[in-house]
């Protein structure tokens, strides 16, 4: 069971990191800056409760608001450029965070043991989780909250005017600025917001794995971020769902059984599904189907 | 700190700058014709040279047929991602294409964890003899090979772009595909060329780097992504002298930024570079000042 629920707790994290990718895709931007975003969130949060003993939903959100306002400051540059630059710029982004933790250290001593931070040893011992009696089903059920929430909130977005903003802007740029739409703020602001998620998807694995470390956020993860969303179609919000459900659950766990030569499949079956369905999984014709058949009318 | 530490960081960085550019220039082709990011480059690379060593330990083949098994291996490799990861996809799908190779980036490291299952592995060394001195100053004659080389591959590459009929319909792709194809170029076998040549020529920089080296681990795909990307970078998209200038360029800072500040901040300083490049000077160091740059990539090759 706990197998179950560890895994419920990935994906539930993963959730959150692909859909911080999601809203910067609608506007059209590839930006493999969320693992950078994601180790902010992670280290500030985990400071914060280990070392500052704040509570744990406090942290989290002061990771999210920091890992927001980084995503803001590197927007403004970073969003002078197009694509393959922005790429590469976010890349450097995330190479930079990344390096900046492998150098940091930062130890407070706490009864008999040093805690904190320590460059390449990483930051053991969060453990705000078992000292406050929290078992693992206590931590899955409330990461699907959270998840639930942003998802919510996304949703919410995409239907409303700010939602049609983005895509407007990620369809095409000129036409968008014609309507009088304000390409630099519109960008920033879903930079920002995937800023925050990803330090709040951060903030929560690092408190769920207890122990987090600069190769936890390397290209490797910022490129998964952005493949979620890319596999599961723009579409939607739970697009990004179903591709974390069929990466981690399917690819990832489901051919365990495999051994070694998983990760060889792992690969085949990302690129035949990128093969057979360019517009990703739940692409935009799907989804008309999907309401057709859950009885919503088109609007 | 004398003047010869200064001379002898530079001309380090300059010979291990040599292999950076090499495989700048193997990206910048790529990205001049396909315009989208091949993640799976340096494991492309990786690949071949694990065949190679693979043909070193257990057939005992010579230098010089490592060599030919790693460069056709890369380019078999590099036909390998072109056909799943870009020909499927339109030039619309840039991020498709991204996220596709980087799936075979990890099928290639898995792949070559099973085909070599230990960790570091021997490669064939280029050249045995000990270090030339030149006044105060040592040079390794393989890093001077790997120079030679470098500066010898880029001539044959410029010389192609520029005087052959397959370079003219290369820079006619780059520069409008569409245009070339209806003129009578046969625009996804140039693209195909192009691809494997690039594979080829990153091979190669990767024979080098690990003849220099000695020894192979599977981390040199990711190193070859990240270095070649942040040399193509520095000197410009899509131009053959700018991915060389960038090469050395990025291999002299690394020397003296090693020297100065160690080597966990050397990289650290390479990127924060490309980022305030990219961020401030978008044209990089060969480019115009156009802030599209993959419009003046035409222009350039």
């Amino acid at each position: 069971m706990d197998f179950y629920l560890g895994l419920l707790q990935i994906m539930g994290v993963h959730t959150l990191l692909g859909l911080s990718a999601y809203v910067v895709l609608l506007t059209g931007q590839v930006s493999l800056a969320q693992a950078g975003f994601m180790a902010i969130g992670a280290y500030v949060a985990a400071m914060l409760t280990v070392l500052s003993g704040w509570p744990l939903i406090a942290a989290l959100i002061a990771g999210a608001l920091v890992a927001g306002f980084m995503a803001c400051l590197v927007g403004f540059p970073a969003l002078r450029v197009h694509g393959l630059m922005l790429v590469v710029a976010t890349l450097a982004f995330t190479e930079i965070v990344r390096l900046f933790f492998f150098n940091f250290d930062y130890q407070i001593a706490r009864g008999s043991i040093r805690v904190g931070p320590l460059g390449g040893e990483g930051f053991r011992q969060i453990r705000y989780f078992p000292e406050n009696g929290w078992t693992t089903l206590h931590v899955a059920i409330f990461i699907w909250s959270v998840v639930a929430l942003v998802m919510a909130a996304l949703w919410w977005m995409d239907r409303s005017r700010a939602g049609a903003v983005l895509r407007a802007v990620g369809e095409d740029e000129i036409a968008a600025q014609s309507c009088g739409i304000n390409l630099t703020a519109v960008k920033v602001s879903a930079m920002t917001a995937g800023g925050a998620i990803a330090g709040l998807a951060g903030g929560i694995y690092a408190h769920y794995t207890t122990h987090i470390e600069q190769t936890n956020f390397t290209i490797m993860v910022a490129t998964f971020a952005i493949a979620y969303p890319i596999l599961g179609g723009l579409s939607s919000i739970f697009g990004t769902v179903a591709a974390v459900v069929f990466i981690q659950g399917f690819l990832i766990e489901g051919l365990r059984f495999l051994g070694d030569w998983r990760n060889l499949l792992f690969g085949a079956l990302i690129v035949l599904v990128m093969n057979i369905r360019p517009s990703g999984l739940l692409d935009a014709r799907t989804m008309a189907t999907l309401r057709r058949l859950f009885g919503r009318r088109e609007g | 700190m004398t003047a010869v530490d200064l001379a002898q960081n530079t001309l380090d960085g300059l010979m291990v700058g040599a292999s950076y550019a090499l495989l700048a220039v193997g990206f910048t082709l790529i990205f001049g014709v396909m315009r989208r990011l091949n993640l799976a480059y340096g494991p492309t690379i990786m690949a071949g040279v694990y065949l190679g060593t693979a043909a070193f330990i257990s057939l005992g083949a010579p230098t010089l047929v490592v060599l030919v098994v790693v460069i056709i291996g890369a380019a078999l490799v590099g036909l390998y991602v072109e056909r799943l990861c870009f020909r499927p996809f339109g030039e619309g799908a840039r991020a498709a294409s991204m996220v596709a190779s980087f799936a075979l980036w990890m099928q290639l490291e898995e792949a070559a964890t099973h085909l070599l299952p230990q960790h570091m592995n021997p490669f064939p060394p280029l050249l045995a003899t000990q270090p030339l001195e030149i006044g105060p100053l040592l040079l390794r004659a393989d890093h001077l090979v790997m120079l030679a080389a470098t500066l010898l591959i880029a001539g044959a590459v410029t010389y192609l772009l520029a005087r052959t009929k397959l370079g003219l319909a290369i820079r006619a792709v780059i520069d409008q595909p569409r245009a070339a194809a209806i003129v009578g170029i046969h625009v996804e076998r140039v693209m195909m060329l192009t691809f494997v040549l690039a594979s080829a020529i990153g091979g190669v920089a990767g024979f080098l780097i690990a003849a220099t080296d000695g020894q192979v681990t599977h981390m040199i795909g990711m190193w070859a992504t990240t270095k070649g990307l942040v040399a193509m970078m520095l000197g410009g998209l899509g131009s053959v002298k700018g991915a060389i200038a960038g090469g050395l360029l990025l291999g002299i800072l690394e020397a003296h930024a090693q020297w100065f500040l160690g080597p966990q901040v050397r990289d650290m300083v390479a990127w924060g570079l490309l980022f305030v490049l990219l961020a401030f000077w978008p044209g990089g160091l060969m480019g115009a000042k156009a802030l599209d740059r993959t419009m003046a990539v035409g222009r350039r090759v």
